[in-house]
């Protein structure tokens, strides 16, 4: 299978090395499969067709949310009992501090939640609960960069790239990888960049974290015509198409001026259908509800992630919800990650609920999470500094067994000692679920394959239903 | 290998496992984590290539049951890397030999021969039976010449000189004139730029601004405009900050060049700080040795090069180069500071630095100033915690705001202002929150008591600090010691807290700093130029990092060059950073990659693509170059007149090659189809450039200003700040060349337009071809506007008819009279529009002209 997006160059060179001469008919052909976005098969059949990213940025503590630690209470005030790894704030931390928040079991599979999130508990049986997360940074920039992309150093294609390189979309005039306000720091668009893939892989951005919802004019950035109505338009468009055909009459053999006339035509149909994925407002009142755009706290990302519905539902291969550098409690932690949660406990629960209604869920693969999470130790009278070395992660839908917990830390919470799922292992494993042999989906660059997980990465069975 | 923490090289660190605790157990054996992974029954599994034989595993399972012995002693583990044997193969690969003069080669249809490149080229068509393509018409050849050295488009004035030029030399004289326009470094910088991975933030990680990163970017167009002699080009880009300046002073230019080392990517607030360095040291290395050599050194990091017979020595060689050159100015600290260089000379910069550093003095003292007197304050205020607490009390509970008990009225309504939080918000101030009528009083002395504990500990810190004397230290605060309790009664708002009042000592000291500093900031002379440069650091004996882990350090290295190209016996670095020896070795008369790697690029720029196809990458899996002989040719005569790249292009585009028509017919696609014979010049698409540039110059509104910075501002941005993003290509018209990159949020049109991410070395744009493109060309304001402003031009000249505005239009964008079919379909097309609509049909004409494939492709 080859996943190059093939320029007019680079398949006439692969002609050159192997296939003789090619005949119209087949450069034609070429021309049409040189659409990078048409939708591919995988390496085998997959578990998730599609994925919805909840990044909970700035690092919430999973001490607090998801990981269970009953021995804190015990070693409340207490100086950690052993060396404690590299941290961000060095020389300012302090003992151990146990979770504010009241731990309860829910549901069939009695997984503890805390009272952080009262609406996700109620989706418990669906979420696999992935308490050994490890990264490599100790600072937001390399960790955000590592978990979009499995570099906290280079620029490399983000997962979502990855994956519309190996799968294509399914929908033609909406993109195949959006990210919905995402942040402009730790990384910026590097978190959504396609690297050296082509650039028809790098994910979209649909405004970004510094603006409010009301004030993105557009969004896709010149999608919307502001000048001209669609007849208009359309009528305009006929002339340029005569121009284009024209000029290519006397310029034969040149796939690529075939491949730019039927760019507008795309670009047309996309500018007509791609903005009814974005009319949030036409879904019904009990909808709007469940995701909590009825109220001021919810509404923000509520949107987000009943767009992500909608978008992923009209075959968007690749979805990311941002809560911007929210959760980075140094201090202040009871006050901000009770607010935080407020903001995305119930817009989440409700896209779970309605994932599943709509038979969604079952190969839509949903992922929360922060670049990392939160120290046991306590920082700046109530808040915890950044831990990478073992933290929390949910997976939902897509395959993973729900109502399940994998991997451990240690009984405070500070290092992953069970089933440690590194964040290439993470990738490793997503890449599984979509279908893909994680050491197979390679490009060629600078001398060498590079894939999503570099050298790294193990698939975690375990997770798997 | 550390992976997890595990560290397996000495006894003691075997018996002290990895992260995940010990990995042997002595009261369980057959539960240890070793047995686990090699049994292949963990997540973890070892050796991950492929599970041991079964007795492998018996064995070491027994070992583990009796109770793992080791030597006693320490054994030191010096890893050590075995002398690297290259195969002949290897060493005898293409481009690491000399480069060859070889005959210019005998041609059948020696009157197509304009140059000698012409001959080659000729030569291998006419082996394969293959015609060279009908010569370029004069304005397909204009258009081509004009954007490929100016990346604009021609003007009307220009094709009327050349198409009324009759002369044998008309287009000799075209190239000239275009080589000598200060637009032409504005187009061959930028291809540079490319190379040069250029941008004006640190990207990734918090993108710092790199605020002087333009002078960088001014001295490459400048260094195309006067064709500066590529060898030198080289020289200064790694080492001109330690050549001499032709008057003996600053050599500003130098200093500038070694921008070059200094504008990749940084991960400055990295809090693994060696990592951070070598990963800035990795980034060099692989910039430079695919820049200039192409070669990926950055593969020998972790161990020898897969493909390409690089050691791990090797890199760690020119690693040391880097690692003894000064990048940082400070390291240490949660963001290391980045080093930028004076471009004045010594005495007067460090006369600037003296200033900032006596305002920094002034600064700290009124700071530690303000600390003693607060302090001073809260000291009687202390041990009247539990009063004010039931103070305000019965304030809040029993209304009583006259029964102040001897305390301070003000200080109690801050104490009321503060106790007035929200439960689920404070829980630090819950059981307070809770207390009743009847048991406040016990509640505020348990208060007390917490606050006194707290007070000693920071009266501890204080102390100590005070014992240290390091007045550059920051002063401990009362928020360090983890008590929220306290920090918020002792800072911000809080109810100990006051602004001034200082004792009369300190008050009058306080104003004359306060004095002193609004002199020295009024006296500050100016910041003199900076630069974003490197300069000579500490030497550092550099070793092997045994898989890149810098805390696994090998065999020692010298500072020398790949033994490859080389040689064994090469003479060490032994003084400074080795940076001036290897740019001369770089740049020497033998070296077999420097200059043809670089002409290379050249014929790339012109052609969409280079004799070797791969332009960075010139190992065993890069590209074998299509016809080595004229690589050969052209590297040769580059360095034979004077390395001038100039000189060269005007060579390649007055061949008859260059002047090749674009057109593929059906016996060149069957016989040629990647055009690696030459067989006719590649239709290429416009870059982002020119198509932005062009269509302002299009339409009059470019602002040709030459260099300096539209980015203002040091530091970085909040974190969703506007400040992140790079300025919007709408809304300037300077060519784009001169906008600012923020790596980390590129402008869209960029991104759209296949122009790289500015943060690894580009060898070559793609060329995509989707539909968000079309989006920009059908509804972008910025197409709209040029649309717009040409129709304008054409309506308002009364002078014109409208056969002739259809003419004028296409002469403008396309730079060709339409033919008698396209003026009726044009005029069709605009009369289609009602008498109201007018104008729109002239701009919705235009704006079709600027969309179109013949715009946006060059023949």
């Amino acid at each position: 299978m080859d996943f190059q997006a093939i320029s007019r160059r680079a398949m006439l060179r692969q002609a050159a090395c192997g296939f003789g001469s090619l005949g119209l008919t087949s450069l034609l052909a070429a021309a049409s499969s040189a659409n990078p976005l048409a939708p591919k098969k995988p390496h085998f059949a997959p578990k998730a067709k599609r994925v919805i990213f909840l990044f909970m940025h700035g690092g919430p503590s999973s001490i607090d949310t998801f990981d269970y630690k009953p021995m804190l209470e015990v070693y409340n005030d207490k100086p950690l009992p052993f060396k404690r790894p590299l941290t961000f704030a060095e020389g300012n931390v302090g003992n151990l501090m146990k979770s504010p928040w009241e731990f309860k079991q829910y549901g069939q599979s009695g997984l503890h939640v805390s009272s952080l999130f009262p609406n996700v508990a109620q989706c418990v049986d669906d979420l696999c609960v992935v308490k050994s997360i490890v990264g490599d940074s100790v600072a937001h920039g390399g960790a955000s960069l590592q978990l979009h992309t499995g570099s906290n150093t280079f620029t490399r294609p983000s997962m979502g790239s990855w994956t519309v390189y190996g799968l294509g979309s399914e929908n033609q005039n909406l993109p195949g990888y959006i990210t919905i306000k995402p942040s402009l720091s730790h990384g910026g668009a590097k978190n959504w960049s396609s690297g050296f893939l082509p650039a028809a892989y790098q994910g979209t951005a649909i405004g970004n974290a510094g603006m409010k919802r009301e004030d993105l004019a557009e969004p896709i950035e010149y999608l919307m015509n502001k000048g001209l109505t669609p007849d208009q338009q359309r009528f305009e468009l006929d002339m340029l198409q005569k121009v284009n055909r024209q000029h290519a009459m006397t310029r034969e053999y040149d796939p690529e001026l075939e491949a730019r006339i039927q760019a507008f035509e795309l670009a047309f149909r996309m500018q007509t259908e791609a903005p009814e994925a974005f009319e949030t407002e036409k879904e019904s009142d009990a909808t709007k509800k469940l995701y909590g755009l009825d109220k001021e706290e919810t509404k923000d990302f509520g949107w987000q992630c009943l767009l992500a519905r909608r978008l992923i539902e009209r075959g968007v291969r690749f979805v990311q919800c941002s809560h911007s550098y929210k959760w980075d409690q140094h201090s202040e932690l009871v006050k901000l990650h009770s607010r935080n949660a407020r903001e995305v406990d119930l817009p989440i629960a409700g896209l779970l609920k309605d994932l599943k209604s709509r038979g969604l869920l079952k190969d839509t693969l949903v992922l929360w999470g922060g670049e990392f999470g939160r120290t046991p130790v306590v920082q700046g009278g109530d808040g915890r500094d950044h831990n990478p070395y073992g933290y929390t992660m949910w997976m939902a839908g897509g395959g993973v067994k729900g109502g399940f917990s994998y991997g451990n830390t240690d009984e405070v919470g500070y290092y992953a000692v069970e089933d440690r799922m590194h964040l290439h292992d993470l990738h490793a494993t997503m890449m599984h679920l979509l279908g893909f042999n994680h050491e197979q989906l390679t490009f060629a660059y600078a001398g060498r394959n590079f894939r999503l997980t570099d050298v790294h990465g193990v698939v975690a069975d375990k997770v798997i239903a | 290998m550390h992976m997890g923490g595990l560290n397996l090289s000495s006894p003691a660190n075997i018996l002290h496992g990895g992260e995940s605790g010990p990995i042997l157990s002595k009261e369980k054996p057959e539960e240890s984590k070793l047995l686990q992974a090699i049994g292949y029954q963990a997540s973890v599994k070892m050796p991950p290539q492929g599970k041991l034989k079964d007795q492998e595993i018996a064995d070491i399972t027994e070992w583990v049951k009796a109770g793992a012995p080791m030597p006693a002693d320490k054994v030191a583990v010096v890893a050590t890397t075995k002398k690297k044997e290259w195969s002949k193969a290897q060493k005898e690969f293409w481009s690491f030999q000399a480069i060859k003069v070889y005959p210019v080669p005998q041609v059948k249809n020696a009157s197509w021969v304009k140059t000698p490149i012409d001959n080659f080229i000729l030569a291998k068509l006419e082996e394969k039976s293959v015609a060279p393509a009908e010569p370029a018409g004069k304005l397909t050849l204009l258009r081509r010449a004009t954007f490929d050295l100016t990346g604009l488009p021609p003007t009307q004035k220009e094709i009327d000189d050349f198409l009324s030029d009759q002369s044998a030399d008309a287009f000799a004289k075209v190239v000239d004139r275009l080589l000598d326009s200060p637009r032409y470094g504005e187009r061959w910088g930028r291809h540079w730029l490319d190379v040069a991975r250029y941008a004006d933030s640190t990207g990734a990680d918090e993108d710092h601004r790199y605020p002087y990163a333009w002078r960088y970017r001014d001295y490459v167009i400048d260094a195309f405009n006067k064709d500066l002699p590529f060898d030198q080009f080289v020289r200064e880009q790694i080492a001109g900050d330690l050549l001499p300046a032709k008057d003996g002073g600053v050599n500003v230019n130098g200093i500038v060049a070694t921008g070059f080392l200094s504008i990749g990517p940084r991960l400055i607030a990295e809090q693994d700080k060696v990592k951070m360095l070598y990963d800035f040291i990795d980034e060099q290395i692989d910039t430079t040795s695919r820049a200039f050599l192409g070669l990926t050194v950055a593969c020998a990091r972790c161990h020898d090069h897969k493909f390409d017979p690089i050691a791990t020595k090797d890199y760690y060689s020119m690693a040391s180069i880097f690692a003894s050159t000064k990048a940082f100015k400070k390291i240490e600290g949660t963001v290391s500071q980045m080093y930028f260089a004076p471009l004045v000379p010594k005495g007067e910069a460090d006369q600037y630095d003296a200033y900032l550093e006596k305002m920094e003095d002034r600064k700290r003292e009124m700071t530690l100033i303000s600390e003693e007197e607060a302090d001073l304050y809260s000291a009687s205020l202390r041990p009247k915690v539990a009063d004010y607490m039931t103070a305000a009390w019965r304030v809040c509970h029993l209304g009583k705001p006259e029964d102040k008990q001897g305390l301070d009225v003000e200080v109690l309504r801050k104490w009321v202002e503060y106790l007035r939080q929200p439960a689920e918000e404070a829980p630090h101030l819950g059981k307070w929150l809770k207390a009743d009528a009847g048991n406040h009083e016990q509640v505020a002395k348990g208060y007390q008591a917490e606050f006194d504990a707290a007070a000693k500990a920071y009266d501890a810190k204080v102390a100590e600090w005070k014992k240290k004397g390091d007045t550059h230290a920051d002063r401990p605060k009362p928020n360090g010691v983890n008590n929220q309790f306290f920090g918020e009664l002792l800072m911000g708002q809080g109810p100990f807290t006051r602004t001034g009042h200082y004792t009369e000592a300190s008050q009058k000291r306080y104003d004359a700093l306060k004095q002193e500093l609004a002199d020295l900031k009024a006296n500050t002379p100016k910041e003199p130029p900076m630069a974003c440069a490197v300069s000579e650091g500490l030497p550092v004996t550099q070793k092997v990092f045994i898989r890149g882990d810098a805390g696994n350090p090998g065999e020692e290295v010298t500072k020398r060059f790949p033994v490859i190209i080389a040689g064994e016996n090469q003479i060490p670095v032994t003084q400074g950073s080795g940076r001036l020896e290897f740019a001369n070795w770089l740049t020497g008369p033998s070296h077999p990659l420097t200059s043809r790697v670089f002409v290379n690029r050249v014929w790339q720029w012109h052609f969409g693509e280079g004799i070797v196809r791969t332009p960075s990458n010139w190992g065993l899996v890069g590209e074998k170059p299509t016809n080595p002989e004229l690589l050969d040719y052209l590297a040769s005569a580059f360095m034979k007149e004077g390395w001038s790249v100039k000189k060269l292009q005007r060579m390649i585009m007055l061949s008859s090659t260059y002047q090749m028509g674009s057109q593929i017919t059906k016996e060149k696609f069957e016989t040629d189809p990647g055009n690696r014979l030459m067989s006719r010049v590649d239709r290429r698409r416009l870059d982002v450039e020119e198509i932005r540039d062009g269509m302002m110059m299009l339409d009059g509104s470019i602002d040709l200003t030459m260099g300096g910075t539209l980015q203002s501002g040091f530091g970085t941005d909040g974190e969703n700040a506007e400040g992140r993003l790079s300025i919007r290509p709408e809304t300037v018209k300077r060519r784009t060349v001169y906008l600012p990159l923020r790596r980390s949020n590129l402008p869209t049109l960029l991104n759209l337009f296949d122009f790289g991410d500015a943060t690894t070395t580009n060898e070559g744009r793609s060329k995509t071809n989707v539909a968000p493109q079309a989006l920009f060309m059908m509804n972008s304001s910025f197409v709209t506007e040029r649309a717009k402003n040409l129709a304008k031009k054409l309506v308002e000249n009364d002078s014109l008819d409208n056969r002739r505005r259809v003419e004028t239009a296409y002469s403008t964008v396309l730079a060709r009279k339409p033919t008698e079919d396209e003026v009726a379909a044009a005029l069709a097309y605009v009369q289609a529009f009602d008498a109201k609509r007018n104008a729109e049909g002239w701009q919705s004409l235009c704006r079709i002209l600027l969309s179109s494939n013949e715009f946006v492709y060059v023949d």
